[in-house]
């Protein structure tokens, strides 16, 4: 077991682009951590970093406490799951689970002995001599994992390892994954792009884009109080609503923010942290599923949407209505399934504003405020 | 209807086709007074294969295109696979050596065979079956490159990869992974060198004397100053050919085969 420490890693190509620019990171021992960004934000990269399937330009990558930035990949005692699976076509399930202790110079006995625990754990036993073409999706998928798992590495890394199943065997396999970790209790590094995954599987996420870890932590820690608009936007979907507005002082002096067909008071505590956007230009954003259909609470506050389109969901209705008239703007909400309206027609909304974000239009940087959530 | 329009034009198509060769098969098989007779079989012998192999040699030709052929791509092979991975997956040399490489096939063999002559001349290496392996590995070498260079580009880099965090070195993960796995593209490279030595005519014609002549020297010289004795001549090319109707038979599977059997999705 092994904790990783990323100081100041940066990957240079030979043109200049950095795949990855001075990423800090700590991984404790044990833990399941997320890299979660849009294609060629640099994670896999960064994995492959890690792994040793890339060199690393500047900076320092620590394994178990020893620096391993010129180290091999064979002996940093890493393993990676790889979204194509890699799995050698030539090679039994069997001979490709144990091809990393074979290749360690393992007893014959113990590499058989360890083979069949991981198979019986991953529920491959009886397909211990096929070969992977003979397997489904799902299967080699398993084996990939089975053959990480034979080795008792200090860590596994995951390259996006899901997304090559369909929906339900891929929501099988997060569980599944989850409950590995538990039992292993090995360090976990998992790339992918689906929210989902980054949401339900890992003690934390790390947000990537353009080659920087743009925000680190807790799942609902990151999606209750994202950095930015980057982050904001992409933890879920639908987005988070991001609404040009003005902070203007109302009639009764209190502050909120307003834009074509929205009004909005900043809730009383936030107040103080959001004094320094008095008369600025705000990115207003409220999450879909904090705008509701009925006004169960007082403090929640009405705006008049007309109804663009509905999306039912069987769980729920995800409705996209338009707000304003001289510079119309889309905004998403997540209500009951109960809801129904005509495309066209309009409907009051109300918006629960406490768990509001302000961000700066021009950097997207969010406006700090005390967090709502502060632990899972 | 248009499927039995299909098969007719392909019945056409392949009658266009295996006539020659048919009617070569059947010179061979009638006695050479008779091989410039328009009948469909008026007689059949074996002479003609008997006479090739009694009274020209045809058995030392066949001998001697084995051993080179085959020769020159076992000594080929290594240097290609080796060159060919480099190129695909490290990109030595970059695009420039890539063109280099195929450059030197476009020279016309006429250019090259007087001074690969007198090269061979100097070291001893002429009428020998050994200089003319050497001169085949050369010359095919760069179209086996390409070759395999096309094969091990479309092998996973993945594969390596986990191979090499599973513990092998990179020479481990080319010899234990790759190799392989791209066993049925060296197949398939290794049978098309063969092919183009087995046809080679101009270099085994120079390079070659009466003692080591291959098959297509041999058949060039059943034309003598009293004419072309064309019976003995299909006779001999349906011999040439033969090998070649086999190797053909395995190149197809290889490449049917595929290279990565399933191993990534």
């Amino acid at each position: 077991m092994a904790s990783i420490e990323l100081e100041h890693v940066s990957k240079l190509y030979a043109n200049g682009a950095y795949g990855v620019r001075d990423v800090d990171l700590n991984i404790a021992d044990g833990e399941f951590v997320i890299f979660l960004g849009p294609s060629g934000c640099g994670k896999s990269t960064t994995l492959r970093m890690i792994a040793g399937l890339e060199s690393i330009t500047s900076g320092d990558l620590r394994i178990g406490g020893r620096s391993v930035t010129n180290v091999a990949p064979r002996d940093r005692n890493v393993a990676v799951v790889f979204q194509s699976y890699a799995l050698y076509p030539h090679m039994t399930v069997r001979e490709n689970m144990g091809f990393g202790l074979k290749m360690r110079g393992a007893a014959r006995e113990t590499i058989e002995a360890k083979i069949q625990d991981a198979a019986a754990l991953l529920g491959l036993s009886t397909y211990l001599d096929r070969k992977p073409a003979a397997l489904s999706g799902g299967q080699r998928q398993r084996v990939a994992l089975g053959r990480a798992i034979v080795r008792e590495p200090n860590a596994f890394l995951l390259d996006e390892p899901l997304s090559n199943l369909d929906a339900q065997l891929r929501a099988e396999m997060r569980l599944e994954l989850v409950k590995l970790h538990r039992r292993l209790g090995r360090t976990i590094i998992h790339v992918t792009h689906d929210q989902v995954e980054a949401m339900t599987m890992g003690d934390r996420i790390c947000i990537m884009r353009d080659g920087r870890m743009v925000q680190v932590g807790r799942p609902l820690e990151v999606y209750a109080n994202p950095a930015d608009t980057f982050v904001a936007k992409f933890l879920a979907t639908p987005p988070m609503n991001l609404i040009p507005a003005r902070i203007e002082n109302g009639a009764d002096g209190q502050p909120a923010a307003v834009a074509d067909g929205l009004r909005v008071k900043l809730p009383q505590q936030h107040l103080a942290p959001y004094a320094v956007t008095a008369g600025k230009d705000v990115l207003f954003g409220i999450r879909p599923e904090d705008i509701y259909e009925t006004q169960a609470n007082p403090a929640w506050q009405p705006i008049e949407v007309t109804v663009v389109a509905i999306e039912a969901l069987g769980v729920e209705n995800v409705v996209v209505g338009q707000i304003g008239l001289s510079q119309p703007l889309e905004i998403s909400a997540r209500l009951s399934r109960h809801f129904t309206a005509a495309v066209g027609a309009k409907v009051t909304l109300y918006i629960d504003s406490l768990p509001m974000h302000l961000f700066d239009p021009a950097s997207g940087a969010v406006f700090a405020r005390p967090p709502l959530v502060t632990s899972r | 209807m248009r499927r039995l329009a299909l098969h007719i034009g392909l019945i056409f198509v392949s009658i266009l086709i295996l006539l020659p060769p048919l009617w070569v098969l059947r010179t061979s098989l009638v006695p050479e007074s008779m091989s410039y007779s328009t009948d469909l079989l008026p007689d059949v012998t074996g002479q003609n294969y008997i006479d090739l192999f009694v009274q020209k040699r045809f058995g030392t030709f066949y001998l001697d295109s084995l051993v080179v052929s085959a020769g020159s791509v076992l000594l080929a092979l290594p240097f290609a696979a080796m060159t060919g991975y480099a190129f695909a997956r490290f990109k030595t040399g970059g695009r420039l050596a890539r063109f280099v490489v195929l450059a030197t096939q476009m020279l016309p063999p006429v250019a090259i065979v007087l001074p690969a002559f007198m090269l061979f001349r100097s070291v001893g290496l002429t009428n020998s079956l050994l200089g003319l392996t050497i001169a085949y590995a050369a010359l095919n070498l760069p179209f086996l490159i390409w070759i395999l260079m096309g094969f091990f580009e479309g092998i996973p880099v993945d594969l390596e990869w986990a191979a090499m965090t599973d513990g092998a070195t990179a020479w481990g993960a080319f010899w234990r992974v790759v190799m392989p796995v791209s066993l049925p593209g060296i197949a398939a490279a290794g049978v098309l060198g063969f092919i183009l030595a087995w046809n080679e005519f101009l270099f085994a014609l120079v390079l070659t004397g009466p003692g080591t002549a291959t098959i297509p020297v041999g058949l060039a010289s059943l034309q003598t100053s009293n004419g072309v004795q064309i019976a003995k001549v299909a006779a001999g090319v349906i011999l040439a050919i033969l090998p070649l109707v086999i190797a053909s038979r395995f190149i197809q599977r290889f490449i049917v085969q595929g290279l990565t059997f399933g191993g990534v999705k």
